[in-house]
């Protein structure tokens, strides 16, 4: 055979082995089809295959100090399958299950649960909630400890469906600026919002597969897109500050029942904000944080504002502080009487100086002042404001920054009462916020910075993105003007309207505003928006704080009377914790009250009456004497009386064991520095003043 | 339209069958890596475009590779296959100890400065495949000589394969049947062959306990050998082809593309029968099968042994795979990670199959003229007419 032909045999012979191949090939397609094709279609028609969500976790919530303001943790909705458990099971332990069930959601009865599940039994129902109100981890171990549950899902029919919630672990504090996560895990308000697309990371998606019992089991890991876990995101939020000034600010609603309030702490040379809190009065009469008002309502801002009126007139040149101006009976009017500023004071304050003005608020004496030196070129007045930075949106990290209005003499709506009643703060839009910038910028050094509530986000706690101050304005006035104006706000104090916050510890500078409120396009003359804005201490400003309330009702409604103390509060929290503002100042210690008797002052009643009565003293105690007791003597007998209540105020603890005086301390959250031995002969804070929690309180002993 | 055809004949020359059936198969293999791609790319967020652009541009490369190498008289390969030969070897181990991994194994090398990656066993294989057809065409007339004739194939048959095993067992002991397919059908005596097999066996099993995927594919075979336990592929891949029918759901209709992993490539036939049915599936069959016939003719009217048997082996090897791949899919034999020549996504190796079936239409286009002069001494040892 020649070779050819013997190549083109056996080639011939492989094409049939292939020919032969394809045809099993066919065979096996028609039997996959035909044969097995019921099978494979029933599974494909069941789609036990399915993509699923892999759900990214949500990035937590700092405040600084890394105290967690919000985390994404699983929680349980708690089911019930009835159907499952036998008639013996089910009848022996139903009382049982109800009462638990009662007892741990504390919300029905047991016979309500009892009935509940009894009933969707009868209707052979397969899926009942038993609670809306979700249950955490150690909530549903201990429930897989019940009768019934502890038979587990597929024999006992409990259901626990994981939901991943967001926790709040200070719940109400600063609610509205951390902001709510909605039913889809994407955040609506707050930093939840503003930073969503950091904090909620990316979903991925995985290919899962039915098993028994409604579960998914990831199959296959090459077609799965990993989720990617959002960033951490670190606030410049003090957590102590914050409930502070949240404390103070509704403390201050409540006794004025006023509308609503916001409070807003920011570190002067950072921009850092500490505390900030926004509070609503509810159709309740309770208090709750809907609205960020610091950051989203614009309002006239009322005398506040006459800062940078004063700013305007003395960076013009035209005015000195000791210029005297006639205030006369303190009315001014305009458009011969139809429209009429007052002062405060009934019948004026005559002639008082420029400085005068300002800290007595006299609306007469800066209008006057104003009509006298731009009244012909309002322009001026206006540009000079404007070119501080204070009318343009500060671009808060936050969504929602109210957008700020200041009057220019080319607005339609200008008319000739625009200047001056623009100058005590009307016609004019700020928010709280864009205001405390102004006072920031005046305590420190003329320098205008954008306020941050975030830091830096993270991953896994590296820094991914670190926001440092922006400086809005380099020098928004001369440093002459800057010191005018630094005096007259500490004279505001001082001599002037916010008087009542003056102390002799520290200094306070700022302004006290009260405005009418504009309801319905009217002013109303009995209706006000009451504030307080500056920055302390004085001489070396640490932090600036603007309070403003809202419709305060009552007698005294004025910003000096409402919104001050607020300020003064929260001043005095960051005052008593801050051992770097107290150096200046020596410790305060109170003089001892001595009494005559030697050995025992003060201390525990019922220690205190066992050891004299074993010693044969004659004691006892006054009607009002209460668990801790100070001694005093008449004649012979040694007299308990009542040392202090459980206020919350620090008590004398003079003369007390250091074991009985760090006890009591400790106990209302003062931490205790003592030196020498003995019993407490000085206590570095007085008694009777508010215990603030965390601050160090020293004791002598001797 | 004479126009065309006039540019046609002049420019497109070779078995126009060939041209035809590979035309129809990449279309094929195009509108099913759409259909099994936009879904996996929208699912990783990127142009659900993305995959059949791609695709689409190797494809157009490949055609253009193949135009070329038909354009270029057979038996220049005849030259360049030893030194293709030596150059694999390197790049073997390269790709063995320093190659990039994909999916567990260190099967590729990524080309400097272009940033494509490429399979030296695509390499090994065609030069494997052209250098045994020239050395069995050299030693027809003493093919019986063991010693001569037999040894030098039977070495570099046993060192391509066993390097290749290294990381990709299936495709070894793929080429290693193609290779003995051709010995087979270049005349080599049958014992020698069963000897050879032995040999096989024995460095198969040493690349088994030497090379990376050992394991792998030994659970293969066993959840094979297991018939109670389907391999999750194999079940969605029986779902696909249940639910296609006979004239399936239509283009871009498939579900079990969703599930299936690799339904562009190693599952690419499944795809088919779910979207053209029972009717597409055996068109594809019948496809390769022409491929496979016209590659039997150009054996027959080729004058050379060089020319039939590398016609031959090439042809066998593009479809041995195809088969293999389909095998796999309608659970005739284990999970191999075998492409489906022509119609799987799959970069590089979309160029050696051009290659490849450019050197087989080269074949079959006869000599030229103009070749004679160069190797003139070889016509007078290879003639066999």
């Amino acid at each position: 055979m020649n070779i050819k032909h013997s190549i083109l045999l056996r080639v011939r012979i492989a094409f049939l082995v292939a020919v032969l191949f394809v045809f099993a090939v066919i065979y096996r397609l028609v039997d996959i089809q035909m044969v097995e094709g019921d099978h494979w279609r029933q599974l494909a028609e069941e789609s036990s295959l399915d993509y699923r969500t892999i759900k990214a976790t949500r990035g937590s919530i700092y405040a600084s100090g890394n105290d967690l303001l919000a985390t994404s943790l699983p929680f349980y909705r708690l089911a019930f399958d009835p159907s499952l458990v036998d008639n013996k099971t089910f009848t022996s332990n139903i009382d049982s299950l109800s009462h638990l069930l009662s007892k741990y959601f504390r919300d029905h009865s047991s016979d309500y649960y009892k009935k509940k599940i009894s009933e969707a039994r009868q209707m052979k129902s397969r899926y009942l909630i038993l609670n809306r109100e979700l249950v955490n981890y150690q909530g549903r171990q201990e429930m897989l400890t019940w009768p019934i549950f502890r038979l587990g899902q597929m024999r006992g029919g409990v259901i626990f469906e994981k939901i991943d919630d967001r926790h709040r672990p200070f719940k109400k504090l600063a609610q509205r600026t951390i902001g709510r996560v909605n039913g889809d895990g994407k955040g609506v308000v707050g930093i939840e919002a503003s930073f969503n697309d950091y904090l909620s990371g990316k979903n991925g998606e995985g290919l899962f597969q039915r098993v028994a019992g409604g579960n998914w089991k990831p199959v296959y890991a090459s077609t799965d897109v990993r989720p990617v876990d959002g960033y951490d995101i670190h606030t410049t939020i003090d957590i102590n500050l914050q409930d502070v000034a949240q404390n103070a600010l509704l403390r201050a609603l409540s006794t004025y029942q006023a509308n609503y309030g916001a409070v807003v702490l920011m570190e002067v040379k950072t921009g850092e904000i500490k505390a900030i809190s926004n509070l609503e009065k509810l159709e309740s009469g309770n208090y709750a944080e809907t609205y960020n008002f610091a950051i989203g309502t614009t309002n006239d801002p009322g005398s506040t504002f006459k800062l940078a009126t004063m700013l305007a007139l003395l960076e013009s040149g035209k005015v000195e502080l000791t210029d005297s101006v006639d205030t006369g009976d303190g009315t001014i009017e305009f458009f011969d009487g139809k429209l009429k500023l007052t002062d405060v004071k009934r019948g004026g304050y005559g002639k008082i100086t420029v400085q005068d003005v300002f800290e007595k608020s006299s609306n007469v004496g800066i209008a006057k002042l104003v009509t006298e030196h731009f009244g012909d070129n309002p322009k001026e007045f206006v540009d000079l404001i404007k070119e501080t930075g204070l009318g343009q949106p500060l671009g808060f990290q936050l969504l929602g920054e109210g957008e700020p209005y200041i009057k220019d003499p080319s607005d339609p709506s200008w008319s000739g009462s625009s200047l001056p009643w623009m100058s005590v703060g009307y016609e004019t839009g700020l928010t709280p916020l864009q205001t405390l910038a102004f006072y920031n910028a005046v305590a420190n050094d003329g320098k205008m910075i954008q306020p941050i509530i975030v830091k830096s986000i993270n991953r896994a706690n590296k820094p991914v993105e670190v926001f440092k101050p922006k400086v809005l304005n380099k020098k928004i006035a001369s440093d002459e003007t800057l010191q005018k104006l630094r005096l007259m706000l500490e004279g505001v104090v001082e001599r002037g309207t916010a008087q009542n916050i003056k102390n002799e510890h520290y200094k306070i500078a700022g302004k006290t505003g009260t405005a009418q409120r504009l309801v319905n396009g009217r002013y109303m003359t009995q209706s006000y928006y009451a504030s307080f804005a500056g920055y302390f201490p004085a001489e070396d400003p640490l932090y600036s704080c603007i309070v403003i309330i809202d419709n305060p009702r009552g007698w005294n409604r004025y910003g000096g009377d409402v919104s001050a103390p607020v300020f003064k509060e929260i001043a005095d929290m960051i005052y008593a914790q801050n051992l770097d503002i107290h150096d200046s100042f020596a410790p305060q210690y109170t003089a001892a009250n001595n009494g005559t008797f030697p050995v025992i002052r003060a201390g525990r009643l019922e220690e205190l009456n066992e050891l004299c009565n074993q010693l044969g003293i004659s004691n006892y105690a006054d009607e009002q004497a209460s668990d801790w007791v100070r001694s005093s003597v008449n004649n012979n007998v040694v007299i308990w009386k009542k040392n202090h209540d459980n206020t919350g105020l620090v008590p004398n603890v003079e003369g007390m064991t250091l074991r009985d005086a760090v006890y009591i301390l400790e106990n209302i959250g003062l931490k205790v520095l003592a030196s020498g031995s003995g019993r407490v002969k000085r206590q570095s804070v007085g008694a009777g003043v508010r215990a603030t929690k965390g601050a160090t309180i020293e004791l002598e002993l001797g | 339209m004479n126009k065309i055809k006039e540019w046609a004949d002049k420019n497109i020359q070779g078995d126009p069958v060939i041209w035809l059936v590979v035309i129809c198969l990449s279309v094929f293999g195009i509108l099913v890596v759409y259909s099994a791609t936009g879904s996996l790319a929208y699912r990783a967020g990127v142009n659900t475009e993305k995959f059949l652009i791609r695709h689409t541009i190797m494809v157009g490369l490949s055609l253009f590779v193949m135009w070329v190498a038909h354009k270029i008289d057979y038996r220049y390969y005849a030259k360049l296959t030893h030194f293709a030969l030596l150059l694999s070897v390197p790049l073997l181990l390269y790709a063995w100890q320093w190659g990039s991994q994909v999916n567990g194994a260190n099967r590729w090398i990524v080309l400097p400065f272009v940033g494509l990656q490429f399979q030296p066993s695509d390499l090994a294989k065609l030069a494997l495949i052209a250098a045994l057809a020239t050395m069995l065409a050299k030693r027809q007339q003493k093919i019986d000589d063991f010693k001569e004739s037999l040894i030098p194939m039977l070495a570099w048959c046993g060192g391509i394969c066993a390097l290749i095993a290294m990381t990709n067992i299936s495709t070894a002991v793929m080429l290693f049947a193609t290779c003995m397919l051709l010995l087979f059908i270049g005349r080599v005596p049958v014992k020698y062959l069963a000897m050879l097999l032995v040999v096989g066996a024995f460095a198969g099993f040493v690349a088994m306990k030497v090379g990376q995927r050992g394991e792998t594919a030994m659970n293969r075979v066993r959840s094979f050998l297991n018939p109670t336990e389907v391999p999750y592929q194999a079940q969605v891949a029986n779902m696909a082809i249940a639910t296609g029918g006979i004239l399936g759901n239509g283009p871009g209709e498939s579900i079990q593309r969703n599930f299936l992993p690799e339904a562009y490539s190693d599952f690419a036939y499944a795809i088919i029968i779910e979207e053209y049915g029972l009717v597409g599936g055996v068109m594809v069959l019948f496809l390769y099968l022409v491929l496979l016939y016209r590659g039997m003719r150009v054996v027959a009217n080729s004058d050379r042994a060089f020319g039939g048997l590398l016609s031959a082996g090439l042809t066998f090897a593009i479809v041995i795979q195809a088969l293999v791949n389909i095998g796999v899919v309608v659970g005739l034999g284990p999970v191999t990670g075998q492409t489906l020549p022509l119609i799987s996504m799959g970069g590089t190796s979309l160029l050696f199959t051009g290659l490849s079936l450019g050197i087989i239409l080269s074949v079959s286009r006869g000599e030229q003229e103009d070749f004679s002069a160069i190797s003139g001494d070889m016509k007078n040892k290879l003639r066999t007419a």
